[in-house]
């Protein structure tokens, strides 16, 4: 029917063949788009897992703040405990461009938090810090940290898995059998080490860590935070201190940091290949439904094409049209499956606690997939076209 | 009679009903690949306990899963021993530790697992055949799935554990499951020789074996009397239940892959769908001719179902031979202990009669608007 319009006005290049029979049947229309859809959509869940799996993994160290970060040189990744002796980093304070360095204590397995009105002890993540100079950009502990000053208090991550009961972040609770105040919270989310995480003064860190048989100033440090001068560059003050500090400490610029923990898990977690083949898997299934579509299609209108042909058109013009078609096909399962996506992702990271975000990478990387689908698959389907004989339809 | 006409329209475009069918093969081994994954994280977390020998555990009330046991003193075992029905309570001791090599490198987290050798704690043919390495001092076996990071695990060669020396013995093949990227099997001499601080009271899992004849129900229900309210008796059952369920709810795994179990499955619809709608559309005149002639609509609704059981039959049958290409795979990949078990394939065969349904039920409307009268 579409077609037949068409016909009347086909004088030049400018009437919109593909969009005039991609819209002749607004019921195959609907049922292709939906099945196009299901296997983007299958494809955005996939790629917001797996990006959603490194978020989370690399959610606190992304959160330090510092320009540089003095550390043991056998630590092979952000959570492991592996301490240095506090006094090592007195020859840092003196390296010319330091402004500061400030100790931030770690903990991954041996902090134990019994969540407000509960005896039983969860393994938490755990931080201990100057709370004069917070090293995270996190704003609530930013503004919060003053409190934490007071002895046994406790910033908690609200976003902790639900069991731990730091959502409402405050109550008296428990660490290594100690009772602490919570006096505020931080929105961080559990990763796949830890299900929630707690902050506190050094001097509490220490006291909860040791059993107060260890003060503070004693207490081996997991990082040194080195904030640089402005006007200083970085990259020097990293030589300068790498120069100054004993052998054994290495020193690494925040992205530097940032990398060598997204190089370990994805080195060493299966987390990415899973997801990957997932987004492959709706790759080929939407290839499929997209050919059968395009396939179906090309079917139907055969003896127009045919006509097309007859009349004088080049093969050209019509695997043109046809790509068009396909092309505008993609596009209209494409963009429903974003909008679903952006709701799937909002249900999905409130209940895993995974931070799901439809990113401009996810939004372009399931557009190419989703075009290259169909037009791969239109360009199976189009021998058809190609070979269609005026001959054989009159 | 319909099922005939069906196979007929199937068969009559050959390339038409083998790509459909391929649409439908790689929904049906997403299904068989989620689900796999659904079940391996939790069997992932059950592999430690499921080569251990026991018929009933015991652990602290504060018993977490695995990795988060709890500790509880030597007299509870010496007390469970007491219960008549009660053969043998032996400790299994876990801790954490750092490996090095001697020359340097990165410190590495490795799991110690101490137990007495003579115990038969694991039904592992490695762990068992060198009971004799195991009880040498200074000396631990390691599995053999431990991550390349930690070096060459050759017999002989000796590392940092926590510091000290130690030697290995030798590999044996059972996973490190979920207690992190190594695993070490030291005996109990030597795991209280690395974790000097740790009080000898602190004892993770008690494995519990019963006299021949008692029933593990009966005997968890004698423990549970005879032992204080600070420890926690399970029978095996119950024990791998509560991990599946501590895995399957504590973590994201089980929404990450129940999701993609689901977006599977409706796409598996979608598909088969698409493929019954096209074909009803394409034989419309057909089937208003039938229905001229006077077959009912549930003859022709009966063509339809056949149609689409037919093509979800030849879709599962490879699918499923896949499925174990797949999981062999992923296997070898990523140490997730994928294996195709009887409840996975009824799970999965049902869930793709469900899909044939679903999408039958939805492609009928098509199939009722066929009216002789337009047809002619």
């Amino acid at each position: 029917m579409a077609f037949a319009i068409s016909w009347t006005r086909l004088g030049g290049q400018s009437v919109p063949l593909a969009w005039r029979s991609l819209l002749a049947n607004r019921r195959r229309l609907v049922r292709s788009s939906a099945g196009i859809g299901f296997a983007v959509l299958l494809m955005l869940v996939q790629l917001g897992f797996e990006r959603g799996f490194f978020e989370a993994s690399l959610a606190t160290v992304s959160a330090l703040r510092g320009d540089l970060f003095i550390m043991n040189a056998s630590k092979y990744r952000f959570g492991s405990r592996d301490p240095f002796p506090p006094r090592d980093l007195a020859a840092a304070r003196a390296v010319a461009g330091v402004a500061g360095v400030t100790p931030l204590y770690g903990a991954w397995q041996d902090f134990f938090w019994q969540p407000p009105g509960s005896d039983q002890p969860y393994l938490v993540q755990a931080f201990g810090f100057d709370p004069a100079q917070p090293p995270f950009l996190l704003p609530d502990v930013e503004g919060e940290s003053a409190r934490v000053a007071a002895s046994d208090t406790v910033l908690v991550d609200r976003d902790a898995r639900r069991f731990l009961g730091m959502e409402a972040a405050q109550g008296e609770a428990k660490i290594n059998g100690r009772p602490v105040h919570i006096v505020g919270g931080f929105a961080l989310g559990p990763d796949f080490l830890s299900d929630g995480t707690v902050m506190m003064s050094a001097a509490t860190f220490a006291a909860m860590a040791s059993g107060g048989r260890v003060p503070a100033s004693e207490l081996p440090v997991e990082f040194g935070v080195v904030t640089v001068r402005p006007g200083a560059k970085p990259a020097q003050v990293q030589q300068a201190l790498m120069a100054a500090l004993p052998q054994g400490l290495r020193v690494m610029t925040k992205p530097q940091l940032v990398e060598f923990e997204r190089k370990f898990q994805s080195d060493l977690s299966s987390a990415g290949p899973i997801f990957w083949l997932g987004t492959l898997v709706g790759f080929v299934v939407g290839m499929l439904i997209s050919y059968q579509i395009v396939y179906t299609d090309l079917s139907d209108q055969l003896p127009q094409y045919a006509m097309l042909k007859g009349m004088g058109y080049e093969t050209g013009y019509l695997v043109r049209i046809v790509m068009t078609q396909a092309g505008l096909s993609a596009i209209a399962g494409w963009l429903p499956a974003w909008l679903v996506g952006l709701l799937v992702y909002w249900a999905i990271g409130r209940v895993a606690l995974l931070p799901m975000q439809m990113t401009w990478q996810i939004t372009l990387i399931s557009l190419g997939l989703t075009l290259a689908m169909c037009l791969l698959s239109a360009a199976l389907a189009i021998r058809r076209v190609v070979a269609a004989d005026p001959a054989e339809i009159f | 009679m319909p099922h005939q006409v069906a196979w007929r329209i199937l068969t009559d475009q050959k390339g038409r009903t083998l790509l459909a069918a391929g649409g439908i093969f790689v929904a049906v081994l997403l299904i068989f690949v989620e689900l796999g994954f659904f079940v391996a994280v939790p069997e992932g977390g059950l592999l430690i306990y499921s080569h251990m020998r026991f018929d009933v555990l015991i652990v602290s009330d504060k018993y977490l899963f695995q990795s988060e046991s709890g500790s509880f003193p030597q007299a509870r075992l010496a007390a469970a021993r007491a219960v008549p029905a009660i053969a043998a309570a032996t400790p299994v001791y876990f801790g954490n530790a750092k490996w090095q090599d001697p020359s340097g490198g990165l410190k590495l987290d490795v799991t110690v697992i101490g137990i007495d050798p003579a115990a038969g704690v694991f039904d592992v043919p490695g762990i068992e055949r060198q009971k004799a390495v195991l009880e040498r001092p200074e000396t631990v076996l390691v599995d053999s799935a431990t991550r390349p990071l930690f070096g060459p695990l050759t017999a002989g060669r000796v590392v940092n554990i926590a510091g000290r020396r130690t030697t290995i013995g030798g590999t044996y093949q059972l996973g490190t499951g979920f207690l992190g990227l190594g695993v070490a099997l030291a005996s109990e001499a030597d795991f209280f020789r690395l974790f000097p601080q740790r009080p000898q009271d602190t004892v993770n899992l008690g494995l519990v074996r019963l006299r021949p004849g008692a029933g593990p129900d009966a005997a968890a229900r004698a423990l549970r009397a005879a032992l204080p309210a600070d420890m926690r008796v399970f029978t095996r059952s119950q024990l791998f239940s509560h991990e599946v369920e501590y895995w399957t709810t504590r973590t994201a795994t089980g929404l990450i892959f129940g999701s993609g179990l689901i977006v599977s499955f409706v796409v598996g619809i979608m598909v088969l769908y698409q493929t019954l709608a096209t074909q009803i559309t394409r034989q419309l005149p057909q089937f208003a001719t039938l229905k001229a002639i006077g077959y009912s609509n549930r003859f022709l609704t009966a063509i339809v179902v056949s149609e689409a059981l037919l093509l979800m039959i030849a879709a599962f049958v490879p699918a499923l031979g896949a499925a174990f290409g797949v999981y062999a795979v992923v296997r070898s990949k990523t140490l997730l202990p994928l294996t195709l078990t009887a409840t996975e394939f009824v799970v999965v065969f049902v869930l793709t009669m469900a899909m044939a349904a679903a999408a039958s039920v939805l492609s009928l409307g098509a199939l009722r608007r066929a009216d002789p009268a337009d047809v002619f």
